[in-house]
Formats: structure tokens, C-alpha cells, sequence
């Protein structure tokens, strides 16, 4: 591989992971770090494995300018976005790759990251490859009474297949987020509804046009691993089961594969549900010519009916829990290495046949929060910090261990990250507790309260993990 | 009741105020001013529109960027920075010696000498509606607020609180926030001057402005 | 104080009045007329009455005759001294002398809404054999006020114009004749409301419409301010005065490219006056004033009783000419009162309505004919006539269409809506418990359709699909570089990469919305359907009707650089399938700066809308004012424009307005400004004068937000701001609200 230098536009445990995945690459690397952030490990990490010059202080890690200005400086040719931030935003990646002074932007192309970041669009060409989609409309509305004609077909629609009490969820088209979306249990509240989405769109969107779709309700939410090079190669690398969440639709634990027909029974077919998200997402991503790590996210009904939801065209905070199951040629993956590599032009150099799955993973996401109260992130100082370690136990985190450390308020909360392996569900559920138990986090806020955690929130979710 | 004539002494040691001044973000760094000893000013102009002395070009990105003084002073000192060299956001690039002028001399007593209601957290802070038609009416240091009275609203990711005015009762002196902007924890808010003292306050107000020269 | 005294100062002063008409220069026969006084003056005690006497009289036979000799020396800039002059006449002067009575309306001296506008109801007696005859006229006009302070010069204020326009109306009401009189340097730049600009414009589109005859008299006619009260019927112009688009020192500091605080050289400033033919002669030539009324030699001043006659008698005849131009039996009379000479023969001044129309149509075509002759227009022979065809044919099908049919058309659907109301009413229940059932019936159908449709692939065109080629890339697109957004202290906006700026974003700030402008081109891929956009009077081209120095040059320039004959482009275009004609300013060319061409090609494009029955647009994307270069020729385009403008709106039309860039002066103190509906884009800066020229002419500055977009809107001269993003849907969704119900047209 020629030499490489990749500017890690990130924070946090990813530019960890980015860089220890440099490192295993023998590919150098630039770190970058703002004000509020410059007691994060990463930091003290970057400048211990790649000295003074791999750490740049920048104003602001949303500022792309710096990124470059940085990237530039330091002689880099390549930038990974992480997750959050640039990791999904098109305009970056068409920069990175069409700025005068070009780089190799570490993900999808840019018409990718375009074409799937429209989730109308998604919609469509999934339609098109007739992957199921929520039903509802698969363009935006704007017509008032064509509005209203969906609606009252939707609801017609969901008592035909067996829902009781129909909801339907009115979007603007333009929005995302969460916001501007609400739901409607009745038709003769729909109008008031659809006008409020409207005037909140056009004030906020300049687009009046509005989304109708089917609520579905009691849902798993699975996600399934893929990977393409540039080269046209496209593999998986299995489904994961992402249904505990807090209430903020965050998630909180991570399980792979996303079910487990031989020690759980299912209502439906479930390795058939597996199989067929999987084909079907293959299916896409063979269809745009899918080129990095991408995730193809999934509702399951109760009724094991799977509806496409939307894609991420990023590497996701879960990805070490495929990676802990995924086995080529008896290596153990690392999925950052791979979109490092794939990234820098590599071939994918395996096939699907030569991904082998090796028992289960659990990944919980450990935070300073207070679960019984809405989960509101809880600020303060951490002052221990510590774990024992295993051979069957990764953990990230870019929280010091060997000082306290502040919770800067400016960033995801999120502190670490708990992957453990077990050759079942059962010994994995097992190690998971073992290692929440002995999992020490202590700090005191400044009026002197006791750090909150939400530990006990996830030892108390490992019991019903994969129960649908 | 602080002592007013030292405090002042010791003011008219050092009677100015170092500003350093720091790379707002990074780039590549020209300097338009060379020498140490030049004399520098802030923005002007009655609308503030006139930028202060160009101190220095940052470019990053194809796009050059004027630095200009923040304020009026003397240029006292360069960090050790090459002319052309890339740097990184957040360095220290100068450093400008201000001298203080009235008004400041008389923020930094009063400062001292007032009470000082401080922001219990982050947020932006506006007066309750009684205190503001009071304070529109009749104007800073004529308006009374004792222990217990509701005097601000904090206004903070959309929620509003009643901020409950927690010290000794006297009247609103001066005030340090713009309800436009946020306050960090711990800023002041408001000046607060007991009865008893207002008129050995205004004294040393006056004596200031009569007896302080500002240097140019 | 002897007679003798009194003599020799009234000689000292007029030495002192001749110095500084001549300003600075050396003159041979100043110097004489000053050496001669002095050594007067020397002698004077040595002297006996006699002989004081005899010189004294032979030093004021030399006077006159040097005075008279001085005369034909005069410069053009001299005569901007004289206007300029404290000694020079001024309104009060003329209400006590021209007129018989008067009584001043709304203002004493300084207790006034301004001072530097006076408006008086007076009246002209007249003997006709025994009779006498009391003729009511409304008297208005700048009164520079012999200097005082308080007149500010005769620059009026847009409060001083609006009063104005108030009694330009009563006249109307009253149907008595308006005699306006010009003493202004120019308008005072001051945006509060009504706003400099907008007032004037407001001003001009009255007076292209007023029913009663308008006589004006210019002795400074600066530019906007003049045009003001200008707009008349027969505009007779002092010997001494002058007409101009600019002040020649405004010229002089265009001309040197002067940043503030410099000062042009008085060679400058004397070319500039010369080239820019602003003196009385030049403009009649031109065509621009009907008549000169000869003042004495150096100038009328205040004691110029003989010249005050003369201008009563030639106000007089102006406005009889008028009425008799306008009445039905008009030719032996007016024959008679040229050749006689002879203000004695009454002629009564209020107008029947005939008259009145035949008035205003009057106005309309003498205001039309000027500044055609100096119109380059390189359309071919072949192509003028089969333009004409086209128009005319055009003529006969909108008779027909909308005068015709249309009227017919109108009162049948009228009747067929009210039959329609009146069958809902009573039948109303009915029809829709009908309208259920039926609908019920194919219901089962449908709904196996609509299940289908929740599920699998819709079809769906999203939007106009742009072609490739067809779309527009700004230039300021192709730069590898970020801009810095004008409001990043207060808003905190990051620096926006140029690519994505001026094409994804269309110039706007992702963060804060601020406009960055954008070139005209993108409007035309951007707001009005592809495709559909047709030229035409391409051919017309601006020139350089005073052969003004380097103009040629700059105009081969702006013609090489922008591909374009002159700053205005009109087109037929359509949005959303709605035709309209556009008239577009382009800052490209000369700033957007409008002279003959531009004008003559927006009136085109004003007649084009009328006959055809189409909504005229205005896309202002930007302009500097006037053309200075053309001098007169430029500002004469303010009440022409104007005029078309109105009589477009008169027959029904809808014109619309939408600024862009910088939008200033002459422009926007007529044609656009006059509009009922004017918009701008978010970028825009709209005012009479930019801070450059209030700065010179006020000595103020102001601050630096002043002609933005949003302070237009607040003080209530623009309708309403568009985003730049929204102006299709805006355009069209304006198009279809204030249009009528028969496409756009009453």
C-alpha cells in the first residue's frame, strides 16, 4: 500500500478506534482536538503513537474549513469522517474528493452518501427493487385532498391486515430528526394535523410537501452489516438487534446476530426474517454500487413482517459487535480496518463463503445518565474508572483512566463502549453481567452529588435480550 | 465596605489591562504589524463599523482573513511565530497592553464594592416585567430590590424560570448581561448596592472620573 | 448713507457678484472694472461732486458694457455659479412679482414640514376691455431663499415633495392650472418615510396623469429633485440655468473615480459641466425644454424688475397655449395669440373632461417623442416592419379578445357564477348527499388500488426536471476557496465553500440566510421555465447621445464583456406556464445605469404587456441610477418611463417589481418606484443615493445598514422580501393572487 496519511475528522473513542486501525495498517495518521475536548484520551493517545505533529488543535470539529486547513497542513491524502459530524453529509465528501488539492474520503462516494441520504429516494429504489418499505406514500404530498384520500386508505389498509387501533404518522417531507412528524389515531383529526405539518414545513423547510405513513408499533429494530469496495465487491457481515433503546430513541445495547431461532422461539420464521433483510439489503447496495461500510436499518412487525427504515452510509458505533462475531480465515474482523482499507482503494480480497459467524456479541454503550429520569445526561467529574480485563471483553473508550476526567457538555454523551463474545446467548448474557458487576464508575458533580450511571439500567435489559 | 483609596493605589500601579490576542482558528498567518511599541486601537465609528488597526492576515482555505485589534493599546510583545507559518486554532499570537479607561476603572471598583448577584447557571437572563418597567422608567440606581423579590427569568432550552434574588436588599446599580445573549454559571448578573452605601459609591464614582487620566 | 455711497456700493457689489460667478479665473476685464473702482475709490475724497458725478457715470457705463462683454464668456459652470448664487432670484421673489396676490400654504419661513418647498394658491389678474378677471393658479417649487440656512439649499425633503403632490391633487380638484417653479440642486437623500425615491417617484406618476395644465420654469434643475415638479406640459428654462442628471461636481468625482474626502480638480469639474450640455441652450436643442426665457446679462437677481414681467408674461401664454392646445376650437385662437403676442385676450383656464383627456394623451406623446432622435437602434428594416405586423396584428387580437369578446365574455360568466351561487343554495343539501352515494358505489375498485399504492413503487415526477446543459453554473462556483458570511460575528456562520455557496445553496448562507449576489443569469435558468425565455429589441443599442469623453469606449466594453447591447434586457418568459414580459436591469452592464436605449427599450417592454395582455415584470438586478454620461437624455428617461408605465396600469395591467443587488436613484425615483408593488430580494439595497453621496451632499454618515432590504421594508417603501431560493414560487404565487381573473388584466 502506497503511504497514506488519514486525517481523523473526529473525537471520542472512534478516533481511537480510527487510529489504532491506522496503526494496524502501518498507515499514518492526524489527530484533531478542540478547547473543551483537549483532556479526551484521544489526544494523549495520538500524540504518544504518532508524536507532536499527529495532534491539531482546531476551532470547532463542525467546522470543515479547519478540517482541510488541518489536512493540508499535516499532508494528508485521506479523511475519515467517524460517525455524527461529516459522516453522512454529501456536500463533505463531494469537497473532499473535489477540492483543488484532492483527498481520498474515507466512505461512500459522495452521489452514494446522496442518493441514500434522501430517505424519500431510499424509499423509491427500494420499492423498485421490491424491498418492503413502511407502507404509506413514497413521494411528498402536497395536495390536501390527495392527502386525505392516502390517510383514509392507510387506515382502511391496517385493519385489513389485523391492527386494531391504526395510527398513521404525518412528516414533512423535508425533515428528519424527529421533528415535524405526528401521529393521528383518527381520520377526523387528520386535517388539523396535516395543516399544522404543513405551516410548520413551509416555516421550517420552505416545502410544504408532507410524508404519510403507517405507525407501526412493538417493533424490533435490526440493522444489518455491509460492506463494499470500489471495486464492485459487496459482502455482509450479519444483523444485529438494536431494540433496546432509551426513551430518546438512543440506543443502548447492541446484540449480534439480531436473533436467535435455536434457543429462543419466535412468533414467525425468524432466520427467514434474517435471511431475507439480508438479501434484501444486499440488494441495494448492489444496485447503487455500494462502496464502504453501510448499515440497512430495519423495523420488524410482531408479525415478522420486516420493513426497510433507512440506511446509514457510516460506520456505526456498533460496529465492533458484528466484528466480535465475524470471523475470515480465522481472524478475528476489525470493520474500521476494512473501510480504512476499502477507503484507500483496496480490493475487498474474500468473498462471502469466506466470512464465517462465531457465537454472540452484546455491545452495551455505557453513559452518565439517570434512566428513571427520562435518561437526562448527568454532568459532573468522573474520579474512578476501571474494569477487569478478558480475553472475551473489548472495550473503547476515550475516558482516561489514570486521571479524573470532566464530561464535556458539548458532545454525544456517550463514555464507553462494552463489547463482550460469548460462544451462545447464554454465556454471552453471563459474561455481560459479570462485566457490568465489576464495572467501577464513580464522580461527584459540582454540588457535590454522586455520579449517575446507567449500569444497572443495562444489566437489568441483558435478561430479555433477542425476546421478541 | 471595601477600601476604595487603595484599592484605586493599586489600580494606578498597573493602571492597564494585557490582552492577548489568539488565532480565532487555523491558517496560515501574515503579520501587517512588525514591531513591538506600535500603537494599536478597537473598532470605532458610531455604529462601531470602522474595524479596529490590522494586525493580521489568517488564511485558510482561500480566504484571507483580516485580524484586527480588539482594542485601544500599545503592542507589547510577540509570541514566537514565524511570518507564513500555519497555525493551529487558539494560538497566542500578541500580545496588546490596554490602558484602563474611566468607565473601566469604574467597572472594576464597583465590581469590588457592589454586591454581585451571580448567574446560579447557563442561560440567558432578562428582567421580570415589574422590574423592567421599573427600571425603563426610572433608570439604573434608582430602582430597589430586597431579599426574596423575583427579579429575573432564566431562560434556558426553551424553559423559563423565576430567578428569586438572594442577597443583601438595595437597589439595582449597574447591570452585566445582555438578554440577548447566554451567561456562563457564575458570571454577574446584576450590581447591587445597599441603601446605606449609594452615596459613598456615587463619591467614589465621581472621584474617579474626575481624578483619572487615561493614557492614550 | 449719501446717494453717491449708496452708488459706489451698489457698483462694489456687483464687482463682487462678478467675481464670483467667474469664480477663481483671471479675466482681463475684471481686472479692469476692479483697478478702475479702486482708483475711483482712491480719489474720492480729492474729488468734487461734478467730476464724482461724471465718473461715476462713465464707471457704470462700463460696467454694462463689460457686464454685457462678460456675458458671452460665460462657461457652463459659470452658470451653475449663478443659480447657486444668494443674490439669484428665487420663488418669493417671483410670488411678490409674477403674481398679482398670493397666499402661501402651509409654511412660514422656517415653520414648515420644509422649508425648501414652498406652495402657494396665487392668482394672475387680467383686463379684458372692462372686465378684470381673477385667473387661480397653484404655485410651487423649491425656494433656495437667498441663502438662508433653514432652505437647505432648495434640496427638499421627501416630506417637502410629498406636500407637493398633496396640493398638485387639490389643484386637479379645483381645475386650476399649476405653475412649478425648479431651484433645486437635487433632493435630499434621506430614506425616512415617504423616502426620497419612492416620494419622487409617487410625484412623477401623478403628474403623468393630472388633468390640469402644468407649466414649469427651471432655473436649477437638479436632476431627481427637479424631476420632482418638473413633469409639465411646457417647460420654459432660464438662460442662466441649468438641467442636469448630476450636479457637475457629482460628475467630476464619478469621472476621477474619487474616493471620499478628495476633491476634484475645477478643470474637472468645468469639463464635466460642459460635457454634460446642461445649460438652457443645449437642453432646448435637445428637445427637453420648449422654450428660453433670456434673463439679463450675468444672471436675473432680485432687483430685476423688467425680467419679472417677462416671466409673468411667459407663464401666462405657456399655460393660455395649453388650454387652447386642448380645446375644441383651438386654432384661430391660438394663432392669434402667438402672432399677437398679446396676453390681454382672456383665455379661461379650467378644462372640460374632454379637454382633460386630450390634456393627459398630450402630455403622454410629447414626452414619448424626446430623446427618440438620439436612439441607436440596429434592428433591420425588414425586421422593424415585420415588428410592426407583429404589433399590430397583436393590437387588433387584444381589441378583440379582451375589449371585445372579453367584455362579453365577462358578463356571461358573471351572470353563469350568480346562477351558479343561487342553484347551490337551494339545492346545495342535495347535491352533495347525491354526491356520496355516488361516490360510494365504485368504491371497492378504488381502495384494491389504493393498497397497492401504500406499498409498492408510485410514479412521480418531482418537480420542472432541469436538463444538464440547461442549468446555470455561477462563475463564482468554479474557485476552490470559502467565503466569509458578512454576519459570522453575529450569528457564528462558519465559512461557506464557494462550489457549494453559489451552486447548492444559490448564494445563500446555510447558516444565517444572508444573500450573496448573484449574476442575473441565474434568475433566468432559475425563476422563469426553461425554454422559455424570448429577446426582444435586442438590436437597441446604448450610445453616446453627448458624445461625452471616454464614453464610447466604456460603452464597447460593457458591450464586449456582457455580450448584451445596453443594461437592459426585455424578454417574454413564463413561470409556471403564466407568460409575462420582463424588463431586466443588469448591474453588469454600466452598473445597470439606464439611458436612452435602456428607456426606450423599457417603455417597448411596457406597450409590448399592454398589447399583448400580459403582467410586466420588472427584475431589477441591479442599477446605478442614471446614465450621468447622457446628461439630460438619461433623466428624461425618469418621467417617460414613467408615463408608459402608468398608462400601462390605466388599461388595467399588472407591474410588478422586484429588486436585487443595489438598486439607487433616478430608477427608483420614478418607473420602479411608482409601483403598487414592489418586492426585493434579500440582498438587496434599495435607497435614492448611495453612502458615498450622502456623505458629499449631507455631510453625514449613516449607518452601515441603512438601504438594506429589510430597513426598505420597515419604513414602508418595498411590499414585502423574497428569498432568493422562493422566487419562482413567490413570482408565480404573486402572479395568480394580484392578477385579476382575466390573465393579470382588469
Amino acid at each position: 500500500m502506497k503511504r497514506n496519511k488519514v486525517l481523523i475528522a473526529n473525537r471520542g473513542e472512534i478516533a481511537l478506534r480510527i487510529m489504532q486501525a491506522c496503526l494496524d495498517l502501518d498507515v499514518e495518521f492526524t489527530c484533531v482536538y478542540t478547547r473543551e475536548d483537549s483532556n479526551s484520551e484521544h489526544c494523549t493517545e495520538a500524540l504518544k503513537k504518532g508524536g507532536e505533529k499527529a495532534l491539531y488543535r482546531i476551532s470547532s470539529y463542525q467546522d470543515p474549513n479547519e478540517l482541510f486547513a488541518v489536512a493540508d497542513a499535516s499532508g494528508c491524502t485521506a479523511v475519515h469522517p467517524g460517525y455524527g459530524f461529516f459522516a453522512e453529509d454529501f456536500r463533505f465528501a463531494r469537497r473532499v474528493e473535489q477540492r483543488s488539492k484532492k483527498l481520498s474520503f474515507i466512505g461512500p462516494s459522495w452521489k452514494v452518501i446522496q442518493e441514500l441520504g434522501d430517505k424519500i429516494n431510499t424509499k423509491r429504489l427500494a420499492r423498485k427493487l421490491e424491498v418492503p418499505t413502511v407502507p404509506g406514500s413514497d413521494k411528498p404530498i402536497f395536495d390536501d385532498l390527495e392527502a386525505e384520500e392516502l390517510a383514509s386508505s392507510l387506515f382502511s389498509f391496517q385493519k385489513e391486515m389485523g391492527v386494531e387501533q391504526p395510527v398513521i404518522l404525518v412528516k414533512a417531507s423535508a425533515g428528519g430528526g424527529g421533528m415535524g412528524i405526528e401521529e393521528v389515531g383518527d381520520l377526523d383529526r387528520f386535517r388539523t394535523v396535516l395543516r399544522r405539518i404543513k405551516s410548520y414545513a413551509r416555516r421550517q423547510f420552505r416545502d410544504e410537501g408532507v410524508l404519510i405513513e403507517q405507525r407501526i408499533f412493538d417493533f424490533n429494530h435490526l440493522e444489518v452489516q455491509i460492506l463494499g469496495d470500489h471495486h464492485g465487491g459487496v459482502v455482509h457481515f450479519g444483523t444485529r438487534n438494536c431494540t433496546v433503546q432509551s426513551s430518546g430513541r438512543q440506543k443502548r445495547i447492541e446484540v449480534a446476530p439480531g436473533f436467535d431461532p435455536e434457543n429462543i422461539s419466535y412468533a414467525f420464521d425468524a432466520s427467514r426474517v434474517l435471511s431475507d433483510i439480508t438479501e434484501y439489503s444486499l440488494r441495494m447496495a448492489r444496485e447503487v454500487g455500494y462502496d464502504s461500510v453501510g448499515t440497512w436499518e430495519w423495523i420488524i412487525s410482531p408479525t415478522g413482517h420486516p420493513f426497510l427504515m433507512e440506511v446509514n452510509t457510516r460506520i456505526q458505533v456498533e460496529n465492533g459487535v458484528s466484528a466480535i462475531i465475524s470471523r475470515i480465515r480465522g481472524h478475528e474482523v476489525n470493520l474500521i480496518r476494512e473501510q480504512i482499507r476499502v477507503g484507500l482503494g483496496s480490493r475487498l480480497g474474500y468473498q462471502q463463503k469466506d466470512i464465517v459467524f462465531k457465537g454472540m456479541g452484546i455491545e452495551y454503550r455505557i453513559l452518565a445518565e439517570d434512566p428513571d429520569n427520562n435518561f437526562i445526561p448527568w454532568v459532573g467529574r468522573i474520579e474512578n474508572f476501571s474494569w477487569p480485563d478478558h480475553p472475551w471483553l473489548r472495550m473503547y473508550t476515550h475516558v482516561p483512566v489514570n486521571r479524573p476526567y470532566d464530561i464535556p457538555t458539548e458532545f454525544d454523551p456517550n463514555l464507553a463502549l462494552g463489547i463482550v463474545w460469548g460462544e451462545n446467548l447464554d454465556q454471552a448474557k453471563r459474561r455481560g453481567k459479570m462485566f457490568l458487576d465489576k464495572l467501577v464508575l464513580e464522580g461527584f458533580n459540582p454540588s457535590g452529588e454522586p455520579l449517575k450511571s446507567n449500569v444497572d439500567f443495562l444489566r437489568r435489559n441483558t435478561d430479555k435480550l433477542l425476546v421478541f | 465596605m471595601i477600601d476604595i483609596t487603595s484599592l484605586l493605589e493599586e489600580i494606578k500601579k498597573a493602571p492597564y489591562k494585557e490582552l492577548t490576542v489568539f488565532t480565532p482558528h487555523s491558517g496560515r498567518i501574515e503579520f501587517a504589524l512588525k514591531e513591538a511599541g506600535t500603537t494599536v486601537h478597537g473598532a470605532s465609528g458610531v455604529w462601531n463599523e470602522k474595524p479596529g488597526t490590522l494586525l493580521a492576515y489568517l488564511t485558510r482555505e482561500g480566504n484571507r482573513k483580516p485580524v484586527y485589534a480588539p482594542e485601544k493599546g500599545e503592542l507589547v510583545m510577540f509570541h514566537d511565530i514565524d511570518d507564513h507559518q500555519f497555525v493551529q486554532a487558539g494560538t497566542p499570537l500578541l500580545k496588546i497592553r490596554h490602558f484602563l479607561t474611566k468607565q473601566e476603572v469604574i467597572d472594576i471598583i464597583l465590581k469590588k464594592a457592589l454586591h454581585l448577584f451571580l448567574a446560579p447557571e447557563k442561560g440567558r437572563y432578562y428582567f421580570v416585567s415589574a422590574i423592567d418597567t421599573k427600571l425603563k422608567a426610572k433608570g439604573l440606581g434608582h430602582v430597589n430590590i430586597r431579599q426574596g423579590d423575583e427579579v429575573l427569568i432564566i431562560s434556558r432550552m426553551k424553559r423559563e424560570t423565576v430567578l428569586v434574588y438572594d442577597g443583601p436588599g438595595g437597589i439595582i446599580y449597574t447591570t452585566y448581561f445582555n438578554s440577548s445573549d447566554s451567561v456562563e454559571v457564575g458570571s454577574p448578573l446584576l450590581g447591587v448596592c445597599p441603601n446605606n452605601q449609594v452615596e459613598e459609591i456615587k463619591e467614589v464614582v465621581a472621584r474617579i472620573q474626575s481624578g483619572w487620566e487615561e493614557k492614550q | 448713507m449719501t446717494h453717491i455711497e449708496k452708488q459706489i456700493q451698489d457698483l462694489t457689489e456687483r464687482l463682487g457678484y462678478i467675481e464670483d460667478i467667474f469664480g477663481n479665473r483671471e479675466n482681463a476685464n475684471i481686472a479692469l472694472l476692479r483697478s478702475k473702482l479702486n482708483d475711483f475709490k482712491a480719489q474720492l475724497s480729492s474729488l468734487d461732486s461734478g467730476q464724482l458725478k461724471r465718473q461715476l457715470s462713465s464707471l457704470g457705463d462700463l460696467f454694462l458694457f463689460l457686464e454685457n462683454k462678460l456675458e458671452k464668456e460665460l462657461t457652463p459652470m459659470d452658470k451653475v455659479r449663478i443659480v447657486r448664487h444668494p443674490q439669484r432670484i428665487c420663488l418669493k421673489d417671483i410670488l411678490e412679482n409674477v403674481y398679482d396676490n398670493y397666499t402661501e400654504i402651509g409654511g412660514k419661513d422656517e415653520y414648515s414640514i420644509d422649508p425648501s418647498m414652498i406652495i402657494a394658491r396665487a392668482y394672475i389678474t387680467r383686463k379684458v376691455g372692462k372686465k378684470t378677471y381673477k385667473q387661480p393658479v397653484m404655485v410651487m417649487g423649491q425656494e433656495k431663499g437667498h441663502g438662508e440656512e433653514f432652505r437647505n439649499g432648495g434640496s427638499v425633503k421627501p416630506w417637502g415633495n410629498a406636500k407637493a403632490l398633496e396640493y398638485m391633487k387639490v389643484a386637479e380638484t379645483e381645475n386650476i392650472p399649476i405653475h412649478t417653479y425648479i431651484f433645486t440642486p437635487g433632493a435630499f437623500p434621506i430614506e425616512d418615510y415617504p423616502g426620497a425615491a419612492q416620494q419622487i417617484a409617487k410625484n412623477i406618476y401623478v403628474m403623468a396623469g393630472l388633468k390640469v395644465p402644468v407649466v414649469a420654469v427651471f432655473s436649477e434643475g437638479g436632476s431627481g429633485g427637479a424631476e420632482a415638479i418638473g413633469l409639465a406640459d411646457t417647460r420654459i428654462m432660464l438662460s442662466h440655468g441649468y438641467y442636469s442628471v448630476i450636479s457637475p461636481e457629482g460628475a467630476a468625482a464619478i469621472e476621477g473615480r474619487l474616493r471620499d474626502g478628495q476633491r476634484s480638480t475645477p478643470e474637472l469639474v468645468e469639463r464635466c459641466a460642459r460635457q454634460l450640455k446642461i445649460s438652457a441652450k443645449d437642453n432646448l436643442e435637445m428637445g427637453y425644454v420648449d422654450r428660453i426665457l433670456q434673463e439679463p446679462p450675468l444672471g436675473a437677481r432680485a432687483e430685476n424688475f423688467d425680467f419679472f414681467k417677462k416671466l409673468r408674461h411667459e407663464v401666462i401664454l405657456a399655460t393660455d397655449e395649453i388650454v387652447l392646445s386642448v380645446r375644441g376650437m383651438k386654432l384661430f385662437r391660438a394663432l392669434a395669440l402667438r402672432k399677437l403676442s398679446n396676453p390681454n385676450i382672456y383665455v379661461r383656464w379650467s378644462l372640460s373632461p374632454k379637454s382633460r383627456e386630450r390634456l393627459t394623451w398630450q402630455r403622454y406623446q410629447k414626452f414619448m417623442a424626446m430623446s427618440r432622435k438620439f436612439l441607436l437602434d440596429n434592428t433591420s428594416i425588414l425586421e422593424k416592419s415585420f415588428s410592426r405586423i407583429n404589433d399590430y396584428s397583436w393590437s387588433v387580437y387584444a381589441f378583440l379578445r379582451y375589449e371585445f369578446l372579453g367584455r362579453h365574455q365577462r358578463k356571461i360568466t358573471h351572470l353563469a357564477e350568480d346562477v351558479q351561487g343561487e342553484v347551490q343554495a337551494l339545492f346545495g343539501k342535495m347535491l352533495s348527499k347525491g354526491s356520496r352515494i355516488i361516490s360510494k358505489i365504485p368504491g371497492l375498485k378504488k381502495e384494491k388500488k389504493e393498497a397497492c399504492e401504500l406499498t409498492t413503487l408510485s410514479s412521480w415526477e418531482s418537480g420542472i426536471s432541469w436538463d444538464e446543459h440547461c442549468r446555470y453554473i455561477s462563475p463564482q462556483a468554479n474557485k476552490d476557496r470559502t467565503v466569509t458570511c458578512p454576519n459570522s460575528d453575529k450569528f457564528g456562520c462558519l465559512d461557506l465553500w464557494a462550489p457549494d455557496l453559489f451552486s447548492d445553496f444559490a448564494g445563500v448562507c446555510s447558516y444565517c440566510g444572508h444573500h450573496f449576489p448573484m449574476e442575473y443569469e441565474w434568475y433566468l435558468f432559475n425563476v422563469f421555465d426553461p425554454r422559455s425565455i424570448r429577446e426582444f429589441n435586442s438590436k437597441i443599442e446604448s450610445s453616446n447621445p453627448l458624445s461625452f469623453d471616454g464614453l464610447d469606449i466604456k460603452l464597447e466594453q460593457a458591450k464586449k464583456s456582457s455580450g448584451h447591447k445596453s443594461a437592459c434586457m426585455t424578454f417574454e418568459a413564463s413561470i409556471k406556464g403564466i407568460r409575462v414580459v420582463v424588463a431586466m436591469l443588469m448591474a453588469r452592464f454600466r452598473g445597470g445605469s439606464v439611458g436612452v436605449a435602456e428607456g426606450e427599450k423599457f417603455i417597448r417592454a411596457a406597450e409590448t404587456a399592454r398589447r399583448k395582455h400580459l403582467p410586466f415584470f420588472a427584475y431589477i438586478h441591479g442599477t446605478a441610477g442614471i446614465r450621468i454620461q447622457e446628461g439630460t437624455s438619461g433623466v428624461i428617461q425618469m418621467p417617460r418611463c414613467t408615463l408608459a408605465v402608468r398608462r400601462y396600469l390605466e388599461l388595467g395591467g399588472l407591474y410588478l417589481v422586484l429588486y436585487d443587488t443595489n438598486s439607487y436613484a433616478g430608477p427608483v425615483a420614478s418607473f420602479l418606484g411608482c409601483s403598487p408593488y414592489q418586492f426585493a430580494v434579500r440582498s438587496a439595497n434599495i435607497g435614492f443615493a448611495g453612502p458615498g453621496v450622502i456623505r458629499e451632499t449631507t455631510g453625514q454618515d449613516i449607518q452601515p445598514h441603512y438601504h438594506k432590504a429589510f430597513m426598505t421594508l420597515s419604513r414602508g417603501h418595498i411590499q414585502g422580501i423574497w428569498d432568493r431560493r422562493e422566487i419562482r414560487n413567490n413570482l408565480h404565487q404573486a402572479l395568480m393572487t394580484m392578477g385579476g381573473e382575466f390573465l393579470y388584466f382588469r
